[in-house]
C-alpha cells in the first residue's frame, strides 16, 4: 500500500496531466455540439455492428433448433406425399380406388441420430425416440436422400436402428426404370457400396438407373430411393448381374433420420401369420 | 520569483487573456493562420517552474479562453499537452552549457536558434492538436495541420515582436 502511495507520489505530475487531458476532452465531447454528435454516431456505429456480430453468433446457435424444426416439417411434408403418391392412381383399365387407411399408413417421424457406426461389418444406429412415441422394432427407418435400415429394439425414449450397411440386412428393392425385381445387400466393407442380387442376366439394365424400394415390402414404403447403379458385371455363376450400387445414405454424415410408422404393419402381419403351413 | 515580478506575470496573464478574448477572437488572416497569444504566459513561464503548477494554469487559462470561444475543452486540452511537453523540449534543444536555474525564457539570455525552434515546437504542437480536435474528422487532417503550422509562424512573428519590445527594456 505504502509503495502504491509512492508510486502514485512520484507520478503526480503525469497523474495531474492525465486527469487534466481527460476533463477536457470529456468536457469536449460534453458541450460542443459538433463533437457531441459524432461522438454518439461513431459509437452508436460500433454498437450496431457489434450488436450485428453478436446476433449473427447467436443465429449459428440457434441452427441447431432451426435444423430440428426443418426435420418435422421434412416429416409432415413427406407423409403429405406418401399420400399423393398412394392416389395416383395407377393407369389401369380396372376401377380401383384406395380405401382412406391404407392412404394414410405411412406416418414419418423425425428422429435425431445419437450414435451411429460404419466401420464394422455389423452397423448399428441409436436414435432418440422409442416406445413413448409410438416406435415398434420392424418399422422403417430413412434419411433425406435415400434407404438407412429398420428399427432392431426399442427402449422407452430410445431406439435402435439396424442399419443397411449389416451383412444380414436386405432390402427388397428394384430397378426403377425397368421395375425389375432383387434385393439391396451390403458388400460388407466400403459404407457407400451395396451389391444388388438376383437380378437375371437376361433382363436390361444400365448404369446410373435408380434402385429404389419395392412394392413388395413389409418394412419401407414403395420407391424409397436406395442408390444408383455404379458398377455392372455378372455373377461368378453366370446366371444374375452383378450390381455394384452407390448408397444414397451419407451414413457418415447422417444427422436425423425418419422413423415410418405403418398403421397397417400388425394388420399385414397378421394376415401373413394366417398363412397355411405347409409341412 | 519576487512579489513584483509576479504581479506583474498575473498582469501579463490576464492582459493577454483579454487581448484573446476581446481582439484576436474574431481576427484571422484568411482563415488559415490564426493568432493565440494568450499562450505568451505559458511559453514564458520561468524554466524552474513546477509542471504540476504550470499544468493547473494552463488548465484554467485553457478553460476561460474555451468558455469565451464556445470550445469547451479544447483550448484546456490543448494548452495542458503543450504545458506538459515543455521538459522533453527542453531537453530536446539542451544548450551546449546547459540550463541556468534562473534563467528565464527570452530572446536576451538564449540564442535566436534555440528561442524561435522552442517556440516554434511549443506552438506547433499546440494549435495542430487544437484544429485537429475542433475538426474532429480525420479527412480533414491536412487541412488542420496546414493551419497549424500557418497560425504557428503567424505566432512566431507576434512573439517575436513582443520579446523585440522586452529586449528593448
Amino acid at each position: 500500500m505504502n509503495q502504491l502511495f509512492q508510486f502514485l507520489l512520484r507520478q503526480r505530475n503525469f497523474l495531474l496531466f492525465f486527469v487534466l487531458e481527460l476533463i477536457s476532452l470529456w468536457s469536449v465531447f460534453k458541450y460542443n455540439d459538433y463533437q457531441r454528435t459524432l461522438y454518439f454516431n461513431t459509437t452508436n456505429q460500433w454498437v450496431a455492428s457489434l450488436l450485428a456480430q453478436k446476433q449473427e453468433v447467436q443465429n449459428y446457435y440457434q441452427l441447431r433448433e432451426i435444423n430440428r424444426e426443418l426435420a418435422f416439417e421434412n416429416a409432415q411434408l413427406r407423409q403429405e406425399v406418401f399420400q399423393l403418391k398412394a392416389m395416383q392412381a395407377p393407369d389401369l383399365t380396372l376401377p380401383y380406388y384406395i380405401s382412406e387407411a391404407v392412404l394414410n399408413r405411412y406416418q414419418p417421424v423425425a428422429c435425431k441420430v445419437i450414435d451411429l457406426t460404419t466401420q464394422q461389418s455389423q452397423n448399428y444406429l441409436t436414435i432418440d425416440k422409442g416406445t413413448k412415441d409410438g416406435l415398434h422394432p420392424g418399422m422403417a427407418v430413412i434419411s433425406s436422400t435415400g434407404v438407412v435400415g429398420k428399427i432392431l429394439s426399442c427402449t422407452e425414449n430410445l431406439s435402435m436402428v439396424i442399419s443397411i450397411l449389416h451383412i444380414n440386412n436386405t432390402v427388397s428393392a428394384k430397378l426403377k426404370s425397368s421395375g425389375e425385381l432383387g434385393y439391396v445387400k451390403w458388400a460388407g466393407w466400403q459404407p457407400e457400396v451395396a451389391e444388388m442380387m438376383d437380378v437375371s442376366k437376361y433382363k436390361k439394365v444400365v448404369k446410373g438407373d435408380t434402385v429404389v424400394t419395392s412394392d413388395y415390402n413389409a418394412v419401407f414404403p414403395p420407391n424409397v430411393p436406395i442408390g444408383i447403379v455404379a458398377k455392372l458385371g455378372l455373377k461368378k455363376d453366370g446366371n444374375f448381374h452383378d450390381i455394384k450400387i452407390m448408397l444414397l445414405t451419407h451414413f457418415s454424415a447422417l444427422q436425423y433420420v425418419y422413423v415410418i410408422k405403418n398403421r397397417l404393419a400388425w394388420q399385414q402381419a397378421k394376415l401373413e401369420q394366417s398363412k397355411p403351413k405347409l409341412d | 520569483m519576487g512579489t513584483s515580478s509576479t504581479i506583474r506575470w498575473i498582469l501579463t496573464i490576464l492582459f493577454t487573456l483579454l487581448i484573446q478574448v476581446l481582439f484576436l477572437r474574431d481576427l484571422t488572416i484568411a482563415y488559415f493562420a490564426f493568432c493565440f497569444i494568450y499562450v505568451w504566459p505559458l511559453v514564458k513561464a520561468p524554466i524552474d517552474t513546477p509542471p504540476a503548477y504550470l499544468m493547473l494554469g494552463a488548465f484554467v487559462l485553457g478553460w476561460l479562453v474555451d468558455v469565451f470561444y464556445n470550445t469547451h475543452g479544447m483550448h484546456a486540452f490543448a494548452s495542458v499537452l503543450m504545458v506538459s511537453l515543455r521538459s522533453p523540449i527542453f531537453r530536446l534543444l539542451t544548450p551546449a552549457n546547459g540550463y541556468d536555474e534562473r534563467s528565464s525564457v527570452s530572446l536576451q539570455e538564449m540564442r535566436p536558434l534555440w528561442f524561435f525552434s522552442y517556440l516554434f515546437l511549443m506552438l506547433f504542437c499546440h494549435h495542430s492538436v487544437l484544429f485537429l480536435l475542433e475538426a474532429s474528422d480525420l479527412s480533414l487532417l491536412g487541412i488542420s495541420l496546414l493551419r497549424g503550422l500557418s497560425s504557428c509562424l503567424l505566432g512566431l512573428l507576434v512573439f517575436g515582436i513582443l520579446e523585440l519590445f522586452n529586449l528593448n527594456k
